[in-house]
């Protein structure tokens, strides 16, 4: 009880800080009066009251944070801070009911994207700006959940990043090492921000609708102002700038710092996973858009290859625009993508899924075991970036993939049992479990999440933030062991 | 590798003796003066002459088969003797080509029962002798495969389970250890044989039928005389004998051996999976059955219980057949079903999927990580049955889950990339690679596999074999590795 009331605590004063993000929508729309100002000024109270209160009242259980605490924190931020999410959601919208608010708030603060509004062409543009926000918010948030907290507490191998991330490496306090880390890490997010919204805006983009996909982008949401999501712009130079940002931020964010430091193009190439990432992310696009056109679904190549790399690299790297319905393509080619989604990005990046860095060790292992039957003596490594991985951490990330597998097959039976056909519940799961957004069938690129019925809805809810915590930091909240004295 | 001409002497013998056996459907086919004798006789004579030619080229090469020599032996026997199989079945059906008959007899002798042949209750009665005939061979061969084989090669953390089946474990030598353990767990094959036909003639099936239906039983294959499989009988009695020898067979044959050689049932309850098999099968059996009165498939629960339980014993425990048509139930229940198959049959018995054993050191694997997680210091060990595994059996049976799921998803997307509709090409891969049989979609309980093309066709035949030699017997014969001095 006393550890919950030193957590939470803490996490009242970042709720506290969360709410003055608020300031951002509230000045946008006084400036154009889009008639959401009540909502948020009522939320922005409500939410510093609320949080001061707390924090105010917990104030004597304040003490140093251990690993464990942390786990506890990083559930209750990704828990809680969507519920203060959805007042200007529920406020400004009339008749939204509060299971799609949730929904909607975990979708942006996951950085997923999957939307269960319609009509957001005609929402007051602050409110498409907070949902916009929460992405760019959450993407803040999974940097140094990421970077920072998994490698400590060693979730499914992430203990292979410790080591590569600058600044002292101290496993009994949290807080220190997270401001450490997570300042270089911070400025590089902010840049790469600024240089997107940049381009939108130079590109054609109205300035606002800029900010607003910029947010989207980097942080690889998926959130856009238009029901048509990119098909609305139908512009290949837009296309071409959300395919660079969305490539260069589904790259490790330590991989970024230290070639920004260096001042030298080389981390990259070096990197265990980047070079895999890009190639499989060309390799891709290509085979995608070959087959799109050789099925005969576009007349031409080029045609072909602009949707196939736009839609191809948005759902690999989990951001989940569309820029036509890709649904419609023979299956293979979305199945494809929804299988790219669950492993493309980088460890250390905003995207989702396993992570290539895992994905190559898992492949890296099953040849060991081959080699192995051969050679049943020989002493033999995976290896990753030139540097052996402990077993230890094979164990871990092979007990990681599993796990992962195995949610993604109870989600997917849970959206069947409850009346969903196998290709949306299946579609559903990865897509959320991914943190990518748009799924297939009833939860196309052309549709939205709105259509599930309320048990789905908290379904995917629940599996965008599993999906996120990567798994284990939620399961263990779960357990019992962690509650025991 | 030691020589590749003595593991094809010994391959030669196999083959020899695979030869005689297609004597029996011979006999029969003249003894009832059915229209496929000529084509036994053929088949017999070829195949015989092959064998001994083969014998003659290779028979000084008379060496002791080391460990790797298995690998090659085994990919051998299960590749080559279904092509000879094939034989009677060409010539009788002229107008069936390779593709599909190689299909068939890989089907039946991996014990998967999934077929391509209408209209069975026309065929000549040592036709379908000839194709039950496989899958009791092939459950022959399995034993011998996966309780005296396998282990020694230690594919996917077999290791294990050396340990607990009887006979001396001698160093690298396969031959004697083969004979020895094949012996006493054959005797057990075939008392159950004797005991599964009696009790199918005293349920009412004749004997013909008693005895076909019983290969495929105990083979856990799913081949039947008639299309529309046990809905023919309408029975309750002959499903209950069904479900009673799908059961046993679905055991580890070593604990079968164990407690009829020592009278005593305790081994039944010490065996660390037949708890867990009966447990998740049984519980299984009467959730599918509320659920499916629940949902008014069936208007009374007894009916619904009626048919859970054959069509779920007869699934999980990859048999194959079917006394409905299950594939019109909710979706939920025929995807549980598939689900189960992948995991329940118990290591050391004829089932396929990756085993309760495995699957229960994953699932203990992934609570050893959630653990470290809250105790990071703590030092845990997965345990079965009392003792502690080494971490390289742990990694091993990790490793071939993985690479288990992975195929699943590979050979799916190649059915989808072929033009296939998910539901059929995910049911039809999970089908064949479990060695189960029917899938859902169009290669459904009511239909036949017939409608793949010749390219899907194969690949489930490389699926079947997969499965059914664990993966990594032939990933690694296909190794470059492997043929490397």
């Amino acid at each position: 009880m006393e550890r919950l009331l030193a957590v939470l605590n803490v996490m009242a004063r970042i709720a506290l800080i969360f709410g003055l993000a608020l300031l951002l929508p509230i000045g946008v729309s006084w400036w154009i009066d889009d008639g959401a100002l009540g909502a948020f000024d009522e939320a922005l109270l409500g939410t510093l009251g609320g949080s001061a209160l707390i924090a105010l009242a917990t104030r004597r259980f304040r003490r140093e944070l251990r690993a464990n605490d942390g786990v506890l924190l990083v559930v209750l931020c990704w828990v809680l801070l969507p519920l203060i999410a959805t007042a200007p959601l529920l406020l400004g919208i009339p008749g939204l009911r509060f299971v799609d608010a949730y929904f909607e708030a975990v979708s942006g603060l996951t950085a997923t994207g999957a939307t269960a509004l319609s009509g957001l062409d005609g929402l007051p543009p602050s409110l498409n700006l907070w949902r916009t926000e929460l992405h760019w918010i959450g993407g803040l948030g999974i940097i140094v959940l990421a970077v920072a907290i998994l490698p400590l507490l060693g979730v499914g191998g992430r203990q292979l990043m410790k080591a590569e991330v600058p600044g002292p490496v101290k496993e009994a306090g949290i807080t220190p090492r997270v401001t450490e880390t997570a300042k270089g890490f911070w400025i590089i997010y902010l840049a790469l921000t600024i240089l997107c919204a940049l381009a939108y805006g130079l590109g054609g983009m109205s300035w606002l609708d800029a900010l607003i996909h910029a947010f989207s982008t980097v942080a690889l949401g998926g959130f856009s102002s238009h029901d048509a999501s990119f098909a609305f712009f139908d512009s290949p130079l837009l296309e071409a700038i959300t395919i660079a940002f969305a490539t260069i931020s589904g790259i490790s964010y330590v991989t970024h710092f230290a070639v920004l430091s260096g001042r030298s193009l080389r981390p990259y190439w070096r990197d265990g996973e980047a070079p895999w990432y890009l190639g499989v992310l060309l390799a891709s696009v290509l085979l995608i858009a070959a087959y799109i056109w050789q099925q005969g679904y576009y007349a031409e190549f080029s045609t072909a290859l602009r949707h196939a790399a736009f839609n191809t690299v948005s759902v690999a790297t989990t951001l989940g625009y569309a820029s036509t319905d890709y649904a419609k393509w023979p299956f293979f080619a979305p199945l494809w993508m929804l299988f790219l989604c669950s492993f493309a990005t980088c460890g250390g990046s905003t995207g989702g899924g396993i992570k290539m860095m895992r994905a190559v060790i898992l492949y890296k292992q099953v040849f060991r075991e081959i080699t192995h039957a051969i050679h049943p003596n020989a002493t033999t490594f995976v290896k990753l970036g030139g540097a052996i991985v402990p077993n230890k951490i094979i164990l871990a990330v092979l007990g990681y993939g599993f796990l992962y597998m195995l949610c993604t097959i109870v989600f997917t039976l849970a959206l069947a049992a409850s009346g969903a056909d196998i290709v949306s519940a299946f579609s559903a799961a990865v897509a959320c479990f991914n943190n990518t957004g748009p799924g297939l069938g009833l939860v196309g690129p052309d549709s939205n999440y709105g259509v599930l019925n309320d048990f789905q809805i908290w379904v995917c809810s629940f599996a965008m933030l599993l999906g996120r915590l990567e798994i284990l930091t939620l399961l263990v909240v779960l357990t019992p062991a962690f509650w025991r004295k | 590798m030691s020589n590749p001409l003595a593991v094809i002497r010994v391959f030669a013998l196999v083959l020899l003796v695979f030869a005689l056996t297609m004597l029996v459907p011979m006999i029969v086919a003249w003894a009832g003066r059915d229209a496929a004798v000529t084509a036994f006789q053929s088949g017999f004579v070829a195949t015989f002459l092959s064998a001994a030619l083969l014998w003659l080229l290779t028979r000084r090469h008379v060496d002791e088969l080391r460990v790797r020599d298995g690998y090659l032996l085994v990919s051998l026997v299960w590749v080559g003797m279904p092509a000879f199989a094939t034989i009677p079945l060409m010539l009788y059906l002229p107008q069936m080509s390779f593709t599909d008959a190689y299909f068939e007899t890989v089907s039946g002798l991996t014990t998967t029962g999934a077929t391509v042949i209408e209209g069975l209750d026309t065929l000549p009665f040592s036709i379908n002798l000839w194709r039950t005939g496989l899958v009791f061979l092939g459950g022959m061969g399995l034993i011998v495969l996966v309780v005296a084989i396998l282990p020694l090669l230690g594919v996917g953390g077999r290791q294990l389970f050396s340990a607990e089946s009887p006979g001396p474990l001698k160093d690298t030598k396969l031959t004697p250890r083969m004979a020895q353990t094949a012996k006493g767990l054959w005797l057990v094959y075939l008392a159950l044989a004797v005991l599964c036909t009696l009790g199918y003639v005293w349920a009412g099936m004749g004997w013909g039928d008693a005895v076909m239906h019983m290969f495929s039983t105990l083979g856990l294959g799913g081949f039947s005389s008639h299309d529309a499989s046990y809905a023919h009988f309408n029975s309750p009695a002959v499903e209950a004998v069904a479900i009673v020898f799908m059961t046993l067979a679905g055991m580890n044959f070593a604990t079968h051996y164990m407690a009829i050689r020592r009278r005593d049932l305790a081994f039944y309850w010490i065996d660390p999976e037949i708890r867990w098999y009966v447990g998740v099968l049984y519980a299984s059996v009467l959730g599918i059955a509320a659920y499916l009165w629940w949902t008014g498939t069936y208007p009374d629960f007894a009916t619904a219980l009626r048919f859970a339980a054959f069509n779920t014993v007869s699934i999980a425990t990859t048999t194959g057949f079917a006394n409905t048509d299950y594939a019109q139930w909710p979706f939920l229940a025929p995807m549980w079903m598939l689900f189960l198959c992948s995991f329940v049959t118990c290591a050391g018995s004829t089932g396929g999927g990756i085993k309760m054993m495995r699957a229960i050191i994953v699932f203990r694997q992934v609570m050893r990580e959630v653990v470290r997680i809250v105790h990071p210091s703590a030092v845990r060990t997965v345990k079965l049955a009392e003792a502690p595994l080494p971490n390289k059996i742990v990694f091993a049976v990790l490793a071939f889950s993985f690479a288990y799921m992975a195929i699943i998803v590979s050979l799916t997307l190649l059915m989808v990339f072929s033009g296939l509709d998910v539901v059929t090409g995910f049911s039809a891969v999970v089908a064949s690679f479990n060695n189960t049989g029917p899938g859902l979609g169009e290669v459904g309980p009511s239909t036949t596999f017939k409608s793949l093309s010749d390219f899907q066709t194969w690949v489930c035949t490389a699926a079947m074999l997969l499965g059914r030699l664990e993966i990594f017997t032939l990933l690694v014969v296909l190794s470059p590795a492997f043929w490397r001095k």
